[in-house]
């Protein structure tokens, strides 16, 4: 299996706090990745470094073969992270739907104004993912007037509005009231099936077992322990990875 | 509906005081206007009255004068707005560039915005007019009196507007630049097509309030005596037969009627914006 996402050698710095240390990372196609850890363990800080919302501090990332290093400058090294964000869908925690357009309007943003795409073609192309989402219905609500279950599905039609190769989520369901975790979730597993190679940063222990190909568990800006779910979750080898399934456990109690 | 008053819920008759006792407030507050109007009415209609054995009169207007210049007086009202209108207009451009650059981490463009607003907050906006006027053409740029006018008040209130919209920007939460970054959008495309158009949303209300202020601000173009404005022309009818106390009454009445028009639906604006965050 070829990777499609090449971490290397990523460091990361807030002033003197050393987030990231030396994390190496290669996610094959179609692989599935849950990335738990404590919060604070920069899981999130990870995933964004992938698309340069952070600027990493050093190390390089590589998709489908661009390869961005931290720290370059100028503009080849903006294009290339141009070209990195348009192979990375992303999903937020707080969803950041833009509220001054419609739901429809929202996942034709990206096609029409990043890919000069044709209004038309883009309206098919939203309506074809909103259905994949389940909120075809709800296109021409304003983001207000939904609920935080579907401003999310909704905020993962946009992102695959935009054709991604890898689809980055960063803690998709913690914003969300306990009753509203299932239907995105079920979208996620939906997309897992499709074969979309997916980055999750996630407390779902539940989802994380059934659908993860791989789990990642993050402690202070190191991978602690990886491997499949069963292994993993029946027999975790790290003291901190025992730590972190016992509190999840008991809390699921 | 079978509840007589004594069955009425404890919540249901606490709800009602509290609606009786507003709408007592409302009601005397209403009252008490009519009362001042007619006071001030009182005040000018000439009549006269006795306290014991002394004789008051109040003042006298000259109806006969009021009429005959008074579409000459009400024709100033279009210049007013017209003048208001487009100074607003260019206000809201300067203050949009000045608030961008404010927020700009490029020195130069941040240091240009924040000069440009130091100086002209640190000057009267009386001068400013006067300078478009008097002052350019001395180094051979004349303008009409109608476009010092307009360029100085757009100047003034779009330093001074330049905090609404640096408010505006700074309201759009980091999420959303994020999101659009994400997507693949530019500096420039997450400014035009997600930040600009949110924070002018956020913006519309307060720039109503300036509008607002500006029309009455901009009886001070007048003073180059060549824009035919309310204030100009009420001051010129005044002046020529001493009938400064009427010239000037009938403009105050009518900058006060604007004010009142244009503020009822700047509450209906606010009130819509307050409501649907869309």
């Amino acid at each position: 299996m070829s990777a499609i996402l090449r971490i290397s050698h990523l460091d990361k710095f807030f002033g003197r706090l050393h987030v990231l240390r030396d994390i190496s990372l290669d996610v094959n196609r179609s692989e599935v990745i849950c990335i738990i850890g404590r919060s604070g363990s920069g899981k999130s800080t990870l995933l964004r470094c992938i698309n340069f919302l952070e600027e990493p501090s050093a190390g390089e990332i590589e998709v489908e073969g661009l390869v961005a290093r931290a720290g370059a400058k100028g503009k080849e090294h903006r294009e290339l992270i141009h070209a990195i964000r348009l192979k990375t869908g992303m999903v937020f925690q707080e969803f950041n739907l833009f509220p001054h357009m419609s739901v429809l309007e929202n996942v034709t943003e990206g096609p029409i104004t990043v890919k000069k795409m044709v209004k038309a073609k883009a309206i098919e192309l939203a309506e074809m993912n909103l259905d994949r989402v389940g909120l075809l219905e709800k296109k021409n609500e304003y983001p207000n007037r939904i609920s935080g279950g579907q401003k999310q599905r909704v905020a993962i039609a946009r992102a695959l509005a935009m054709e991604p190769r890898v689809m980055l989520f960063d803690e998709p369901t913690s914003a969300l009231d306990p009753e509203l975790i299932g239907e995105v979730l079920t979208v996620m597993k939906k997309l897992a099936k499709e074969g979309m190679t997916m980055l999750v940063v996630t407390h779902e222990m539940g989802f994380a077992r059934d659908v993860a190909d791989r789990v990642i568990i993050l402690g202070e800006g190191n991978i602690v322990e990886q491997g499949p779910p069963s292994e993993i979750f029946s027999n975790p080898k790290h003291d901190q990875t025992k730590a972190l399934i016992e509190r999840y456990r008991s809390a699921e109690n | 509906m079978e509840q007589t008053g004594k069955e009425k819920s404890l919540a249901d008759q606490l709800y009602e005081a509290q609606l009786r006792k507003k709408r007592l407030f409302n009601t005397n507050v209403t009252i008490s206007w009519v009362v001042l109007l007619l006071f001030l009415l009182y005040l000018f209609s000439g009549t006269s009255f006795n306290i014991g054995n002394l004789e008051f009169k109040t003042i006298t207007l000259d109806g006969e004068f009021i009429r005959e210049n008074l579409s000459f007086v009400a024709s100033g009202i279009w210049v007013t707005i017209g003048i208001s209108f487009l100074s607003i207009a260019f206000a809201i451009i300067l203050a949009l560039f000045a608030a961008l650059g404010r927020l700009s981490k490029f020195p130069p463009v941040f240091a240009l915005s924040t000069f440009y607003v130091s100086l002209i907050r640190g000057t009267p906006l009386y001068l400013q007019i006067m300078f478009f006027f008097l002052a350019l053409p001395q180094v051979g740029i004349r303008l009409p009196g109608f476009w010092a006018g307009v360029f100085a008040l757009s100047l003034n209130y779009g330093a001074y507007m330049s905090e609404i919209f640096r408010a505006g920007i700074s309201s759009v939460g980091k999420g959303q630049r994020e999101a659009a970054l994400a997507i693949g959008m530019t500096q420039n495309q997450v400014m035009g097509r997600i930040v600009i158009p949110q924070a002018l949303r956020f913006a519309i209300p307060p720039t109503g309030n300036e509008f607002i202020a500006m029309l009455k601000d901009s009886a001070l173009v007048s003073i180059t005596g060549f824009v035919h404005e309310l204030m100009w022309r009420a001051v010129k009818v005044g002046r020529a037969t001493f009938h400064n106390l009427e010239a000037l009454i009938m403009a105050a009445i009518f900058y006060w009627i604007m004010t009142i028009i244009f503020s009822y639906f700047q509450n209906k604006l606010e009130a819509r914006m307050a409501r649907g965050e869309r």
